[in-house]
């Protein structure tokens, strides 16, 4: 599979080290530029076009969910079995569409029963991209500035919290999952009230960390976020207690937490817009 | 003018599937790096100076979609793609061994570096939990597109197209 090169390329050492450079030099400007900087504005420009071609990709390969079989053979004439196979297919493709209408449906119903139970100001979006690498716990979401959807706000599914809008172009937004490794979430512990912070990973599993260890959850307790900070309103479901390690000679336990959210089947979200009224954490189940 | 044009057009049709398909091709999470295939087998069939600029310009791409600082790839990928053709001509390997080598090397080398990069510029990831859960993972799955997709992105890529039979090529 080697390709005959009827001569070696020659290295040039020189056009490294610019390159070197220059790459140095652009780390420096991003972190030295604000918000309306170059880079910072070349990367909402890049999220303005890769959203279409990201929502043309999920669409072009959410239909192969929707794909069974159609051929059967059964004993009737050729005509008929070509009619009746005509018609199968007619008709398999009309119940994949209801199918997936019927489950949109009782998505969005469970996303807007969450929301109104804790009167939180919301805006239904769907995820147009799932993570793009293996570092980013990243996903892309087709509203932006136009909707009114600004940095920092909360996302939210009927499951519990999902992550916080990072960065925003005019119709469409790059959300942080918790479950990101640069994730952090002020929450407590719904049974113990003991508050810590939870932070992703670059796997993505979740722990809670800062815990005090007078007050250990018990595994399977739930994890809510806490209010502190301002960020994410008090009582949302983080996730659940999953183990609980309290080793000798450290300073807090390590609490692993598992997301209710399914991240990689998640379709639609809500984002958290304007003041909302913060609530009491209530018993979850 | 014509292998500038050529290496453009292939990344930015890189670009396009890294955005549009990647994501859908995640195992377990681990998602390939499409535009670094195309580095890589710049890098084998044009040499170090060829892979440095394209991996210098596949990264600012990967900079500016993903969330990170923007540079962090450029300088992983460019220093990727000329590590990549000095590899090539220094790897005793011949066949597919010897794309598929340089491939499991170079994917194992930006990935480690970029952990390094992110470490550096104060994300501070978890080391070996990357390692073993992102970077070995994926230079494995990057490697095993290689093997697909090289004869192909090779001769699309590769200047002296004087050569008509694929079997001389693969």
């Amino acid at each position: 599979m080697r390709i005959g090169q009827p001569e070696p390329k020659r290295a040039n050492t020189t056009l490294l080290v610019v390159l070197v450079a220059a790459s140095l030099v652009l780390l420096t400007v991003y972190f030295r530029e604000g918000d309306d900087g170059i880079l910072h504005s070349a990367r909402r420009a890049t999220l303005a076009v890769s959203a279409p071609i990201a929502s043309a990709g999920t669409a072009i390969t959410s239909p192969v969910r929707a794909v069974s079989s159609f051929f059967e053979g059964i004993g009737a004439s050729r005509e008929r079995l070509d009619a009746l196979e005509e018609q199968n297919d007619e008709l398999h493709a009309r119940l994949a569409e209801l199918e997936e209408a019927r489950q949109e449906n009782e998505r969005l119903r469970a996303l807007v029963e969450f929301a109104e139970e804790r009167n939180l100001a919301k805006l239904g979006a769907r995820v147009i991209q799932r993570p793009l690498s293996s570092w980013e716990g990243v996903v892309v979401i087709d509203r932006g500035s136009e909707d009114g959807v600004e940095p920092g706000m909360p996302i939210i599914a009927a499951q519990g919290l999902v992550g916080q809008v990072a960065e925003v172009s005019a119709r469409s937004s790059t959300v942080r999952l918790i479950t990101d490794q640069q994730s952090g979430v002020a929450a407590m512990i719904q049974s113990t009230r003991a508050l810590g912070v939870m932070r992703g990973s670059v796997g993505g599993a979740l722990s809670l960390d800062f815990v005090d260890r007078t007050m250990l959850p018990q595994v399977g307790d739930v994890v809510l976020t806490s209010g502190l900070g301002g960020v994410y309103p008090k009582g949302i479901v983080v996730g659940d207690v999953v183990s609980v390690d309290d080793r000798r000679g450290e300073l807090y336990p390590r609490i692993g937490v598992t997301s209710r959210v399914p991240v990689d089947l998640l379709e639609e979200v809500f984002v958290l817009v304007g003041s909302s009224t913060e609530t009491d954490a209530g018993e979850v189940e | 003018m014509r292998r500038s044009w050529t290496t453009v057009g292939a990344l930015a049709a890189a670009f396009v599937l890294q955005v549009m398909l990647a994501p859908h091709l995640a195992i377990f999470g681990v998602v390939p790096n499409l535009l670094l295939l195309v580095v890589i087998t710049l890098a084998f069939v044009e040499g170090p100076s060829a892979g440095a600029i394209a991996g210098f310009g596949a990264g600012l791409l990967l900079d500016l979609l993903g969330t990170a600082p923007v540079g962090a790839w450029a300088l992983v990928l460019a220093v990727t793609g000329y590590t990549g053709g000095m590899l090539q001509e220094n790897l005793f390997a011949e066949g597919w061994l010897a794309p598929v080598t340089v491939a499991v090397i170079a994917g194992l080398v930006a990935d480690t570096f970029y952990l390094i990069v992110l470490a550096v510029v104060g994300a501070s990831p978890e080391f070996w939990a990357s390692l073993v859960q992102v970077v070995l993972p994926r230079a494995v799955y990057n490697a095993m597109l290689v093997l697909l997709a090289y004869p192909w992105l090779a001769r699309f890529l590769r200047s002296d197209r004087t050569m008509k039979s694929f079997k001389r090529v693969a």
